[in-house]
C-alpha cells in the first residue's frame, strides 16, 4: 500500500512491522477493529522504531501523528516523553501543545501522566512554572471535578512545595464560590491545609497513615496543631454548611479538621442542634452529627438511637441498613 | 474512569432503528406529576426529603439526571416492560446475550481509540457473558488467538500487538484465559516474565507503576495482585528490581501501607495518596487487601472502617437507588460493581473470623434500591446495559452493571477452607449463595451467576487457573 510513510524518503531506511492480530493461526481474533489504512501504516512504523528504541525527531513526529489518530494510545505516549528527553527538546512548547490537546480531549488521561513526566524533571523545571495555574483553572472551567487533573494538580502541590502558596487556595475557593459542591475542591483543600508535608517520607491522604505503630483510627491526627488554623477551617466550613446545609462535603472536612486537631465532634453541638429542630430538619448529616456525639457521652445512647432513627425513617431512608447497623452497635455497646 | 479507555458504543447502537436516545422524553410523561406503576414504595420515586434552595452547577446535574431516571423509576416510560408486581421490568436476558455476542465481533474504524483496551472487550464479554450462564469456554481458540500476539517476551501483555506490557490490559487477558480456561490456555501466560515485569514495576513506597513509565495507582497494585494470587507467581523481588534496590524483599512489601495512605480524611479510598476518594479506587484498594489477607484482619489492620463504612453507604443515591463513585457526583450503573462490590468485602470484614457456617445475610446497602436502578434505568433498549438513561450501552457498562446486580442477588461469604495451598489462600476461601431475602424485588428469571468477589470471574475459573499454575511451580 502506498501511505504517508512508506513514500517519504525519511522514512526508506525503516522496514514496518505490520499488525499481527493472530489470525494467522486459522482461529478469527476477537474485538477486531477495522483501523482507517493511515492508522494502520502509522502504527506499523512505530512498531517498528519502538523496537530499535530510535530517538530520532522522525519519531517523534511520528508519535505526534499517532496521537492525533488515537490519543488513548498510552504506550505512544511513554515513548514520546523517553524522545523528548534524549533529543533534550524544549518542553515548554511541548507544554503549549499538550494545553490544546488536553482541552480537545477532555476525558483523556494519558496526557496528564505524560505531563507529569516531564515537569518532574528538575533539571528542565527546577521552580514551578506559574502558567499551570492558569492552564489547570482553563480545564476546571470545562470540568471543575475532572479526576485526573485534580491528581495532576496535587502532584504539582507536593513536588513544588506549593501548600502555602496563595494561589492554590484563592483556586479552591473560586471554585468552591462557583460550587460549594464541589468535592474535589475541598479534597485539594484538605490536603493543602492538613496533607503531610515531609517528602521524606511517602505521601498520604491523612497524616499518620501507613505507619504500623498508629491504629487507623489515628490517621488524619496532627503531631503539632495550629489552633488558630483549625479554627480559621472550622469557620469557612461553617459558613458553607450555612449556603447548603444538606451539602455532605463541608460537613466532612470539618469531621477531618477536627480529627486533625484531636478535638471532639461536641465542641460543634450548639452550631449542628440549629439545623435539627423540632419539626424543621434542615440536614441529615447533622442528625448524623449528633447522633455521633450522643454515642460519645455516657447516659446519652439513647438520644444517639433517636437520631438514627429519624434518619431511618425520616430523612435518609435509602441507607435503612446501615443506620439499622449503627443502632445495632450502640446497643452492643451499652448491654 | 480508572481501568482503561472505555467509552464504548457499539455499532449496532448506531442502527437508525429505534435509537435509544432520540426517543422523546415528553411521549410517556410528565415525570414529577405522573404515577408511578402499583408495587413501588416512594422512597424510590419521591425527591429525597431534604433539599437545599441554593442552586449550584452539581444540583443542576443532579435535577437533570433525576428528571431522566424518574419514568423509568416509575415503571412508566414506554420502552419498559415484562414488569413483576414490585413494579420492577424484568431483565431483557436474550437481548444482552446477543449484544454481549455481537461485543466480542468486528468493530467499524470509529472505534480506533479503543485499540489499546483489546483485551478489556474479550473480557468485558466474556464476563458478562458468565453471569448469563453462557459457556465461555467455546470462545478458547479465539481467545488465545487474539492475545498471543499482545504478550510481550519482556513479561506482560500489552493493549495490542506492539504495545507496551500494561497491567490493567494483562489483569483483563488473564482473566479472559481463566474464563476460556484450559491447558492451553494457562499455559499461553509466560509466568516467569510476568513475575519479572511485575518485579520491575514494583515501587519503593510499596505501589505499583502500571507500565515502566506510567503511572503508579492503586489500580496498578489491584491488577498485580491478581495477577501474582491467580498464577501463583513467587513473591520474592526479581533481581534488578528498584523497589529491591531500595531495600523492600517481597513484591507485597509496603503494600498495605500504600493502600492505607490512600485511604482520605472522607473514610473513602483514592485512586493515589492525595486524591479524592472514588469508588473505582476504594474497589481495587479493598479486593486487593483482601487478597494480601482475611478482610477482617486486614482491613481492621490498615483502614479506619466506621469512617470507610460511611462513605461507602453515602454512596446511593435517592430516589434513583443506583450508586455514585465520589460525594456529590451522578449515580452511574457502573459503581453498581466498583462500589457494590466493595459491600461483600466491608461485610465479611465485619462478620469476623468464618466458620463452617454461612453468616447470616446482612446487607448495610439498600440491595432493592440498587436492583431497581439497574433493571430499571440501567438496560438499553437493543441490549446491553447504561450509566444512566440518556447514555449509550456500552460493553464497559453492560459487564459491570451485571456484575453489581449479580452482587446485589448473591450473598458472598468467606469459609474456612480453600483450594489454594501456599499463598493468598484467604483469597481461594469464598463462596457465595443466592440471596433469599424476602425484600428482592427482581423476578427469579432475572438471576445472574455469582462472581468471584475478588477476581470478578466465576469461581471455578479462578480456582482452575490458580490449581494448574500451583502444579507448575516456578523456581526462581
Ligand atoms: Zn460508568
Amino acid at each position: 500500500m502506498e501511505g504517508k510513510y512508506s513514500t517519504d524518503p525519511e522514512w526508506a531506511s525503516v522496514t514496518p512491522i505490520d499488525l499481527d492480530d493472530g489470525s494467522s493461526s486459522g482461529a478469527m481474533p476477537l474485538a477486531t477493529i477495522a483501523y482507517p489504512a493511515e492508522y494502520l501504516e502509522a502504527t506499523s512504523y512505530l512498531r517498528a522504531v519502538m523496537a530499535a528504541n530510535e530517538m530520532s525527531e522522525r519519531a517523534l513526529s511520528l508519535t505526534k501523528d499517532v496521537i492525533s489518530m488515537n490519543p488513548a494510545h498510552y504506550t505512544v505516549w511513554i515513548y514520546r516523553a523517553k524522545i523528548l528527553f534524549a533529543l533534550d527538546k524544549d518542553l515548554n512548547e511541548e507544554l503549549n501543545w499538550l494545553n490544546d490537546v488536553s482541552l480537545k480531549y477532555l476525558k483523556n488521561y494519558q496526557i496528564w501522566h505524560h505531563r507529569q513526566v516531564l515537569l518532574s524533571s528538575k533539571a528542565h523545571f527546577p521552580t514551578f512554572p506559574p502558567k499551570e495555574a492558569d492552564f489547570l483553572m482553563e480545564m476546571f472551567a470545562q470540568d471543575s471535578k475532572n479526576y485526573h487533573v485534580w491528581t495532576y494538580r496535587h502532584w504539582l502541590v507536593r513536588h513544588f512545595r506549593l501548600w502555602d502558596q496563595p494561589r492554590e487556595l484563592e483556586d479552591v475557593e473560586f471554585l468552591l464560590k462557583a460550587d460549594v459542591r464541589n468535592n474535589s475542591a475541598w479534597n485539594h483543600r484538605y490536603m493543602l491545609r492538613f496533607g503531610p508535608r515531609d517528602t521524606s517520607l511517602p505521601d498520604a491522604g491523612m497524616v499518620n497513615a501507613g505507619d504500623l505503630s498508629t491504629a487507623p483510627t489515628e490517621k488524619g491526627r496532627l503531631s503539632i496543631v495550629d489552633e488558630d488554623l483549625i479554627d480559621g477551617e472550622l469557620k469557612f466550613a461553617q459558613e458553607a454548611i450555612l449556603r447548603a446545609p444538606e451539602n455532605r462535603s463541608p460537613w466532612w472536612y470539618a469531621r477531618g479538621v477536627l480529627r486533625a486537631a484531636g478535638r471532639g465532634l461536641a465542641e460543634w453541638e450548639g452550631f449542628v442542634s440549629g439545623f435539627v429542630s423540632e419539626g424543621a430538619v434542615k440536614s441529615s448529616h447533622a442528625v448524623e452529627w449528633l447522633a455521633d456525639v450522643f454515642a460519645e457521652r455516657a447516659g446519652k445512647e439513647a438520644e444517639a438511637v433517636r437520631m438514627l432513627t429519624m434518619l431511618k425513617e425520616e430523612f435518609d431512608p435509602i441507607r435503612k441498613n446501615y443506620w439499622d447497623y449503627r443502632i445495632r452497635k450502640l446497643d452492643q455497646a451499652v448491654a | 474512569m480508572p481501568l482503561g479507555k472505555r467509552k464504548v458504543r457499539f455499532p449496532h447502537a448506531q442502527k437508525p432503528n429505534r435509537p435509544t436516545s432520540s426517543i422523546p422524553m415528553t411521549s410517556a410523561m410528565n415525570p414529577s406529576d405522573s404515577k408511578a406503576r402499583p408495587g413501588i414504595p416512594a422512597l424510590f420515586t419521591q425527591p429525597p426529603p431534604i433539599r437545599d434552595p441554593l442552586i449550584t452547577e452539581t444540583i443542576d446535574l443532579q435535577n437533570a439526571t433525576l428528571e431522566k431516571c424518574l419514568p423509568f423509576l416509575k415503571g412508566i416510560h414506554s420502552t419498559q416492560k415484562d414488569f413483576n408486581d414490585h413494579g420492577v421490568p424484568a431483565l431483557q436476558r436474550d437481548l444482552h446475550i446477543s449484544y454481549l455476542y455481537d461485543a466480542l465481533e468486528d468493530y467499524p474504524e470509529g472505534f480506533v481509540a479503543m485499540d489499546a483496551s483489546r483485551p478489556w472487550i474479550v473480557y468485558w464479554a466474556l464476563a458478562g457473558l458468565a453471569m448469563m450462564g453462557e459457556e465461555t469456554t467455546r470462545f478458547r481458540e479465539r481467545v488465545i488467538t487474539t492475545l498471543r500476539p499482545m504478550q510481550n517476551p519482556t513479561g506482560g501483555f500489552g493493549g495490542g500487538h506492539g504495545q507496551t506490557s500494561h497491567l490493567a490490559g494483562s489483569y483483563a487477558a488473564v482473566l479472559s484465559l481463566a474464563m476460556v480456561g484450559g491447558e492451553e490456555a494457562f499455559g499461553l501466560v509466560d509466568r516467569h516474565a510476568m513475575w519479572q515485569w511485575i518485579g520491575r514495576l514494583k515501587q519503593p513506597d510499596g505501589g505499583f507503576r502500571v507500565c515502566e513509565g506510567g503511572e503508579e495507582d492503586v489500580r496498578g497494585a489491584y491488577c498485580a495482585m491478581t495477577l501474582i494470587s491467580l498464577l501463583d507467581l513467587p513473591l520474592t523481588l526479581a533481581p534488578g528490581s528498584q523497589a529491591r534496590e531500595a531495600g523492600l524483599e517481597s513484591l507485597t512489601s509496603g503494600l498495605p501501607e500504600y493502600l492505607s495512605r490512600c485511604q482520605t480524611f472522607e473514610g473513602g479510598i483514592s485512586g493515589s495518596p492525595g486524591s479524592e476518594a472514588h469508588g473505582a479506587y476504594a474497589f481495587c484498594a479493598l479486593a486487593c487487601l483482601s487478597i494480601l489477607g482475611p478482610p477482617e484482619e486486614i482491613f481492621n489492620r490498615h483502614m479506619d472502617i466506621p469512617m470507610l463504612v460511611s462513605w461507602l453507604s453515602a454512596r446511593q443515591s435517592a430516589p434513583e437507588g443506583g450508586l455514585s463513585g465520589r460525594t456529590n457526583k451522578l449515580v452511574d450503573g457502573c459503581y453498581s460493581h466498583w462500589v457494590g462490590g466493595c459491600w461483600p468485602l466491608l461485610e465479611s470484614s465485619l462478620e469476623g473470623k468464618p466458620d463452617s457456617t454461612e453468616p447470616p445475610a446482612n446487607s448495610l446497602f439498600s440491595r432493592e434500591g440498587l436492583t431497581r436502578y439497574i433493571l430499571g434505568c440501567c438496560q438499553g433498549n437493543d441490549g446491553g446495559l447504561r450509566d444512566k438513561p440518556g447514555k449509550h450501552v456500552d460493553s464497559y457498562h453492560t459487564c459491570y452493571v451485571m456484575a453489581g446486580l449479580s452482587a446485589a442477588q448473591n450473598h458472598h461469604y468467606r469459609t474456612d477452607s480453600s483450594i489454594a495451598s501456599n499463598n493468598f489462600s484467604s483469597s481461594f476461601s469464598w463462596k457465595s449463595s443466592p440471596s433469599r431475602d424476602p425484600a428482592n424485588v427482581f423476578s427469579r428469571g432475572d438471576r445472574l451467576e455469582p462472581m468471584h468477589p475478588l477476581y470478578v470471574i466465576p469461581h471455578r475459573a479462578a480456582e482452575q487457573m490458580r490449581l494448574w499454575s500451583e502444579a507448575q511451580p516456578l523456581f526462581v
